[in-house]
């Protein structure tokens, strides 16, 4: 049998943020009587481990795949990425106004410099923001926008129901009105046994980079820079995130030396290292600089900080400025540096 | 116990109890026992926060830590921001009540809502002195928060 449907998956927020949670469920309940939309809830995209069932049926999705996430759309598609669901980037309408100016500088960035991603699927995969809006009539307007856009794309739909997941891991993930049931007995504190065994498995917070291959050139600088083995390359010789658990907690130090701002940390505080192609509006104050933070640094300065700061606490000796960085930049900065000291703040 | 202080943040006026010490990193520090301080955060921390809704300790109990060592994340409804020491000194333990549900830091934050118990090693404020350094740091603070939500 071939349909033509466009799936939507709400990847839910960290915590249990009652606003978050009612906008997640509204738009669920709009999408469940929407004809030709497949709605899904999963946990957190960034903090399911690789064998969580909610990726297994992220991955076992068929066809055109919209994702909404808490998360930038640039930093929500590379993840996707990485845990292997792919496609070609569909646009989405749904952006903040000054996200909208960026968009065509952004793009030229993309077809100059990045090496992309492989084996990718002939479908699309939307990307969208939950923060973009607080209504969720927005989203539900560019759902159907989407699936108005692709109405020619048909799919199998019985060849993913049988594939290698056990049907049954993944029956939860089918039946969206029971899940958001079990969720706001959980909520309240009321969770039969029933309603938990339809909640997915629960994620604990994690933290890795996540790479932006149509900006990534496999410099390299980022594997040179990271001492704790976080970096790989495949078989192609192409950069990978090899071992995302070696990663530091709360260490962004690869993302600042990358020259491209390729490298992900969704969960950063910092916009640009969250994945921000612009700026999203209701974005969350830092207060860190309040509460006893330092600021004020170069990012090369800030990277070999937290970089010397994790070695420290693993044991080891600190290298400041000595290993995996170009004398380039060192040159650059001191450069810098003397310009800024020639003006005399 | 004398009457206790307050400073205004525009119309809000945060409480400044006299009965603890504070450290300029917007936290109270209060004697539990000898050489032993409760660790929480003060009604300016607070109002800036709002809404709690998660927070989570970086390091273990009995951990050595230094001034402006981040050891902790949290995020409100309003803010997200690391968490940071009083300044250099030891962190004993965690507050078991917040470690499922931060909410207590919102309902009662000098009292059962607070974070940790600390062996601090640098000198602490008076309420006066803390007072008198919000006056001071008022205005850059109204700042580096206007500066973040005029950029997005």
């Amino acid at each position: 049998m071939a349909v033509s449907k466009v799936t939507v998956v709400i990847s839910q927020g960290q915590g249990r943020n009652p606003v978050r949670r009612q906008l997640e469920e509204d738009i669920a309940t709009m999408l469940l009587t929407e004809p030709g939309v497949d709605v899904s809830l999963v946990p957190h995209l960034y903090d399911m481990s690789h064998d969580h069932t909610g990726l297994l049926f992220l991955r076992s999705v068929p066809g055109n795949l919209i994702v909404l996430s808490w998360l930038y759309d640039r930093a929500a598609r590379w993840t996707l990425d990485r845990t292997g669901v792919r496609g070609h980037e569909g646009l989405s309408l749904l952006k903040s106004a000054e996200e909208d100016a960026e968009d065509e500088d952004e793009n030229d960035v993309v077809a100059k410099n990045g090496i992309g991603s492989v084996n990718v699927p002939n479908r699309r995969v939307y990307a969208i923001d939950l923060r973009c809006s607080a209504k969720a009539e927005d989203f539900i307007r560019e759902v159907r926008r989407i699936a108005g856009e692709n109405t020619v794309q048909t799919v199998e739909l019985m060849s993913w129901i049988g594939g290698t997941p056990k049907p049954e891991q993944l029956q939860r993930y089918l039946q969206p009105e029971r899940m958001l049931e079990a969720r706001r007995a959980f909520d309240s504190g009321h969770a039969t046994l029933e309603d938990k065994a339809v909640l997915p498995e629960d994620t604990g917070r994690r933290w890795y980079p996540v790479i932006d291959y149509s900006r990534c050139t496999n410099c390299m600088e980022c594997i040179d820079f990271c001492l704790f083995g976080v970096y790989g390359v495949d078989a192609l010789d192409r950069i990978l995130v090899e071992q995302q658990d070696s990663c530091k907690k709360g260490c962004p130090a690869c993302s600042r030396v990358c020259p491209e701002n390729a490298i992900i940390f969704p969960q950063h505080k910092t916009p640009a290292i969250a994945g921000a192609q612009g700026e999203v509006g209701g974005l969350k104050i830092d207060l860190s600089k309040l509460f006893g933070g330092d600021s004020g640094e170069s990012a090369i300065d800030m990277a070999v900080k937290e970089r010397d700061r994790e070695l420290i606490l693993d044991g080891r000796e600190a290298v400041g400025t000595s290993v995996g960085i170009k004398q380039k930049v060192r040159d650059e900065i001191d450069q810098l540096i003397a310009d800024l000291d020639a003006l005399e703040f | 116990m004398s009457e206790p202080l307050c400073f205004m943040m525009g119309l809000f006026k945060a409480v400044i109890p006299n009965d603890r010490q504070y450290s300029r990193r917007h936290l109270w520090l209060q004697e539990s026992g000898p050489g032993r301080y409760r660790v929480g955060f003060t009604a300016y921390s607070v109002r800036l926060l709002q809404d709690v809704y998660f927070l989570e300790w970086s390091i273990d109990p009995e951990t050595v830590v230094r001034d402006q060592q981040e050891i902790g994340e949290i995020e409100s409804a309003k803010a997200v921001s690391s968490m940071f020491p009083p300044g250099a000194g030891k962190v004993l333990s965690f507050n078991p009540q917040l470690l499922n549900d931060p909410s207590g830091i919102n309902a009662q934050n000098y009292g059962s809502g607070w974070l940790y118990e600390f062996e601090p090693a640098a000198n602490l404020l008076s309420a006066e002195e803390y007072v008198e350094f919000l006056n001071s740091a008022w205005q850059d603070a109204q700042r580096t928060i206007k500066g973040q939500v005029n950029e997005s």
